[in-house]
């Protein structure tokens, strides 16, 4: 069955139409979870609650729009929340940072690795609104109109928004290249 | 940065985003799957939950045989997360004795609706946003009333984060624009628990077929979670019904029949 068909079959209340789509769509979800939270529990968690949600209003979304954008939207959102509550966003950042691997494992990492975690360290500097668009757009790989669908804004908005955080990217990513000879 | 520049730094970012070490997903589909169908699975209940749900069991049939408190249990009605008590409940000591009405009225948007004072009252409450934004920053659909036809965009939209984005919508009184028409509330599961006590009348309805409640004040209306406690006092009728996760909320002047047309026709925003 393709996904329009399943995704009427779920909202009539099949739950078995609903588990292929989330075993579709679980991976990206769970990966933008835990680059907004930066810590897997966490992020298995809201990757939980995004489907029961999707699943609870189902009836009210628009079958002719693609499920993916629309599943990362309630994922942000409830992500935001999460990081606002009580500190945790801290937390997982101090833990991030904590358990990063000793040198003797570093070795083993490959550059790309070395070079993606230390974007990625790179990017958590920027503004929320900022993180979120640059997340969407060059780690989750989507176009500047899925971007858009996903923020619920215009693609104009999506460009002005990542020209303006890439400006702060490149700047953190020069100051962090004197340190830790960052390729970018 | 010129244009080639910014193309050639995209061009790096996305190849090396696309390095990074994920950890491996879980199995989400399982857990969605079991919470979505709690009954297919056997429950492992321990022993010793066993016994305290037994100990509790005991305690509440024990104050069953009470006649005030079996009154005092029973009779509340839950509506999604809103409770109401027909009956005069235990005031919390340290609200109704430190948190004035006056207090605590710009806290929310449905200050009582009679106030001449209601326009400076409104600007004081935290959270304004525009619709637009609202529904950016909630992830439930905002829907709006098509009736009556001519009511249009909301005059004022809060969203105020009560461990859940609760959303506001106020719309003025078109005749009296220093009066509020009505104001509507969303208010997601998971947000701060909403007491009613002792309402002057309480009737019961249904919205879209959904058991539904409509309350006349004066009352005084708490709010609560773990770390907050407050009371104020409504002076406006209320419906409230609940759909899926969402809480609704209507507070207004208009008659019982009007406030149901408004609820029933609720729409997404096209």
């Amino acid at each position: 069955m393709d996904e329009p068909t399943l995704i009427r079959h779920a909202a009539n209340g099949d739950a078995s139409a609903w588990e292929p789509l989330v075993l579709a769509h679980q991976q990206a979800v769970f990966r933008l979870a835990y680059l907004l939270l930066g810590d897997p529990d966490d992020a298995e968690d809201i990757a939980q609650e995004t489907f029961l949600r999707a699943w609870n209003h189902l009836k009210r979304f628009d079958q002719t729009r693609p499920l993916r954008p629309w599943l990362l939207s309630i994922t942000a959102n409830l992500s935001r929340n999460r990081r606002r509550s009580a500190g945790r966003y801290l937390a997982a950042l101090t833990r991030a940072f904590r358990d990063e691997p000793a040198p003797a494992s570093v070795e083993e990492k490959s550059a790309q690795y070395m070079e993606a975690n230390d974007l990625w360290k790179a990017v958590q500097n920027l503004s929320e609104p900022d993180q979120q668009v640059v997340y969407l757009r060059y780690f989750m790989d989507l176009s500047v109109a899925e971007t858009a669908d996903v923020l619920q804004v215009a693609e104009g908005t999506v460009k002005s928004r990542l020209s303006r955080a890439l400006e702060k990217l490149r700047a953190i990513i020069t100051k962090y290249r004197i340190n830790n000879q960052l390729e970018v | 940065m010129s244009e080639l520049e910014r193309e050639l730094f995209e061009k790096q970012l996305l190849t090396i985003a696309k390095g990074l070490d994920y950890p491996r997903t879980p199995d989400i589909a399982a857990a969605v799957m079991t919470r979505l169908r709690p009954s297919t699975r056997p429950r492992f209940i321990s022993r010793r939950l066993a016994w305290s749900l037994t100990i509790i069991l005991i305690f509440f049939s024990s104050l069953m045989l009470i006649p005030p408190a079996r009154a005092a249990i029973i009779e509340f009605i839950q509506i999604g997360i809103v409770r109401i008590f027909p009956r005069p409940i235990e005031p919390p000591i340290d609200t109704i004795s430190t948190a004035t009405p006056q207090s605590i009225i710009p806290m929310t948007a449905t200050a009582s609706f009679p106030s001449a004072t209601l326009i400076p009252s409104l600007s004081r409450i935290a959270g304004e946003t525009t619709f637009a934004d609202a529904q950016q920053k909630v992830n439930y659909s905002i829907l709006l009333p098509t009736y009556p036809p001519d009511l249009g965009q909301p005059d004022y939209v809060f969203v105020q984060n009560a461990e859940g984005e609760m959303t506001i919508l106020v719309w003025l009184d078109p005749r009296q624009p220093d009066q509020v028409l009505m104001s509507l509330h969303f208010i997601p599961l998971g947000s701060w628990a909403i007491d009613k006590a002792e309402p002057k009348v309480i009737e019961e309805t249904n919205v879209n077929g959904q058991r539904a409640i409509w309350a006349t004040g004066p009352y005084p209306l708490r709010l609560y979670n773990g770390d907050l406690d407050f009371t104020r006092l409504i002076d406006g009728h209320v419906l409230i019904w609940a759909e899926g996760d969402i809480t609704y909320r209507l507070e207004t002047n208009l008659s019982l029949e009007e406030a149901l047309k408004i609820a029933e026709s609720l729409q997404p925003v096209p």
